[in-house]
């Protein structure tokens, strides 16, 4: 089906030749994995951005047509460098989504220099708020969630003791940090804080560990299929203890294993059936994929969105649509309404979003508490 | 579109350096590394943390990197090679996963996965490389001194010795020759040399971290060296020219629906390799036949 798809794609190519924007139109730039390993995330934020540019040239917000201009970052710092100096040089874009926290941290001093905005709406380590003006962030970063988390656990269930298996990297890192000042501030302890390799598979010694720890409840912080490993193995070594996580357990790979039924996650509070916006948002997404939308969508949506709302306010005050002009537009405006509730932008170019707990419970995944607000 | 294709020539210039240096060893001495990326993270490390914690500029960051990448290729070297091919391609691996899990576990010394930011511009006495341009100027000039010196010992006594041990070792070995040190040297003037780009690399990014020096990164440069023509001076620049320019052409294929460029790209940069050393399998720049192998 797909090389069928990649056929036709290059029949048509052939056959149509080439379609370049036209001059007049408003060109943003992503910077996406669209081949390699992580390609399906580059589809994934890609199809979501698309999707709002859809929506906003549909609904003529800007006095042009909007384009869309997708460059390949493949994941990895180099040709994220390669791929942002095009679309900063030769495509001339004012703003350019961003995803991987390696590719961000190399474009970063190139949209620095050029004035450009970069957007981060995938990861969510703590060392993305510190990448410059011109460097924003459309998601909720990591130590936000366990803020949102620690005083649900230890006050409102009475889970006390706490016991942590966190990933060595920047945003396991984070999570541990903010989980030893914020467990101890809501009355609790942290009983044990184990580190996990990246490529480690195997949890048997972890768990006994944990086991001996006898928390009330353990604190997975990981990501990809390792994540899955973990919770699977923990429960197959006799831990009954109830598991929480971040974000990250947001993943099919772990929403559809029976062994994290129960799970507790916090999110993005997004109620798809809620506004009109995520309604339409929702429904599209579905005709179009075939299945719901996940907070990625949310976020590259939004970060498409975030830009539209500025240039919109841009042209109606006679300014060039510039990366100089987006920051100072968004220093003024601060807040934004979007797919999820009200975005408001921090100073270093972090977001301020409701979140929501989740319980995972082998389906769509059931809402425990919603529209938390920190700061 | 100037500073794209100025962009691109820097990293052209860069990854030239790694595939010249690779070349020494695998063209000309026939030695397998598949831990060539090491030692490229090797030199953009030091050459970040001299830069940063020591205000050291291109020079002393860069012979500083050459100094450690040698040193640790001796240390590999020197027991590996007492051993033929085939374990030096194994030792290497080893190197380039242990390298991997120095490189993302050191948090004190290489930043972790997070990686090493704000690396300052690179200094020359007198002179603040600022601008793409100049950057460029000096990519270009360690590129021709880096080729200036492989063409130079390929040339001495050193390198016919080496082209001796690749076509037969033991009839070099036979012939006098110290088998050993000389490839062991080999591998430490490739290594050392190897850490001229990673300084470069680490300058021009302000960046390091460990997804540029992964075994995909050893085997895109081997590809490299392998596509432009091993044992040619120019082959592997010609290789590097070509892995590097393809994808960014291909993306200028036009009318294709943006969700399938990156695997469209896969596929026309995989055919195009499989046609190519169908129909040159000596390489771009390679003439198999001809016995005069150090163009």
């Amino acid at each position: 089906m797909k090389l069928k798809a990649i056929l036709g794609a290059l029949g048509a190519a052939c056959a149509i030749g080439a379609m370049p924007a036209a001059a007049q139109d408003i060109k943003i730039g992503a910077n996406l994995p669209m081949s390699g390993p992580n390609a399906e995330y580059g589809d994934l934020f890609g199809s979501a951005a698309a999707l709002a540019v859809e929506h906003a040239n549909a609904d003529k917000m800007l006095s042009r047509k909007l384009v869309l201009v997708i460059e390949d970052s493949q994941a990895t710092p180099q040709q994220g460098v390669v791929a942002m100096n095009k679309l900063v040089s030769v495509e001339k874009v004012p703003y350019v989504l961003s995803a991987f926290t390696g590719v961000s941290k190399a474009i970063a001093p190139v949209g620095d220099k050029a004035k450009v905005v970069s957007v981060n709406g995938g990861g969510i380590g703590p060392d993305l708020a510190e990448l410059g003006d011109y460097f924003w962030n459309v998601i909720p970063l990591v130590n936000l969630e366990v803020l949102a988390l620690a005083p649900y656990l230890v006050k409102e269930k009475g889970w006390k003791k706490v016991a942590l298996l966190y990933v060595d990297d920047p945003a396991g890192e984070a999570i541990k940090k903010e989980l030893d000042i914020h467990v101890p501030k809501n009355g609790g302890t942290m009983v044990s804080s184990q580190q996990v390799p990246r490529a480690s598979q195997q949890f048997s010694g972890l768990a006994a560990k944990v086991r001996e720890a006898r928390p009330d409840v353990v604190f997975i912080a990981s990501f990809g299929t390792q994540q899955a490993q973990i919770v699977k193995q923990l429960r197959d070594n006799g831990v009954r203890q109830q598991i929480v996580s971040y974000s990250a357990f947001a993943s099919p790979t772990v929403t559809q294993l029976p062994e994290a039924r129960g799970a507790l996650f916090p999110t993005q509070s997004i109620n798809w059936n809620g506004d009109a916006l995520s309604q339409r948002v929702a429904r599209d997404w579905k005709a179009k994929k075939g299945k719901d939308p996940n907070a990625y969508v949310a976020n590259y949506y939004n970060a498409v969105m975030v830009f539209v709302k500025l240039a919109q306010a841009l042209e109606k005050a006679g300014q060039p649509i510039t990366g100089e002009n987006l920051l100072k537009q968004r220093q003024a405006m601060g807040s934004f309404d979007v797919v999820g509730g009200r975005m408001t932008f921090l100073p270093n170019g972090t977001v301020s979003m409701p979140l929501q707990i989740n319980e995972i419970d082998g389906g769509a995944g059931k809402l425990v508490k919603g529209n938390i607000v920190v700061r | 579109m100037w500073a794209y294709l100025v962009n691109l020539a820097v990293l052209i210039s860069i990854n030239a350096i790694l595939a010249v240096t690779l070349n020494f060893v695998l063209g000309y001495a026939g030695i397998f590394s598949m831990a060539h990326a090491v030692f490229f993270g090797v030199g953009a490390y030091t050459a970040a943390l001299v830069a940063m914690k020591l205000s050291g500029g291109f020079l002393l960051s860069t012979a500083a990197g050459m100094a450690l990448a040698g040193l640790i290729s001796l240390a590999l070297a020197l027991p590996a090679l007492r051993v033929r091919g085939e374990y030096f391609v194994a030792a290497s691996l080893g190197l380039q996963m242990l390298a991997m899990t120095v490189f993302s576990e050191w948090k004190v010394v290489t930043g972790g996965i997070g990686g090493i930011t704000n690396i300052p511009p690179a200094r020359l006495p007198g002179w603040t490389v600022a601008s793409p341009e100049q950057y460029l100027v000096l990519c270009l000039v360690c590129l021709a001194l880096v080729m200036l010196a492989v063409a130079t010992l390929v040339r001495s006594s050193f390198g016919r010795s080496l082209k001796a041990i690749r076509d037969d070792e033991t009839a070099a070995s036979a012939f006098g020759k110290n088998v050993a040190v000389i490839k062991t040297l080999a591998v430490v003037v490739s290594s050392a040399l190897a850490a001229v780009a990673g300084s470069l690399y680490a300058f021009y990014l302000s960046f390091v971290n460990v997804e540029s020096f992964t075994l995909d990164t050893s085997v895109v440069l081997m590809a490299m060296v392998i596509i432009g023509g091993t044992a040619t001076l120019v082959g592997p620049v010609v290789g590097t020219v070509l892995i590097l320019l393809l994808p960014a052409a291909l993306s200028y294929l036009p009318g294709l629906p943006q969700s399938e460029i990156g695997s469209i790209q896969q596929m026309v940069y995989g055919l195009a390799m499989v046609l190519l050393m169908i129909f040159r399998p000596g390489g771009i720049w390679g003439f198999r036949d001809n016995p005069k192998d150090d163009r």
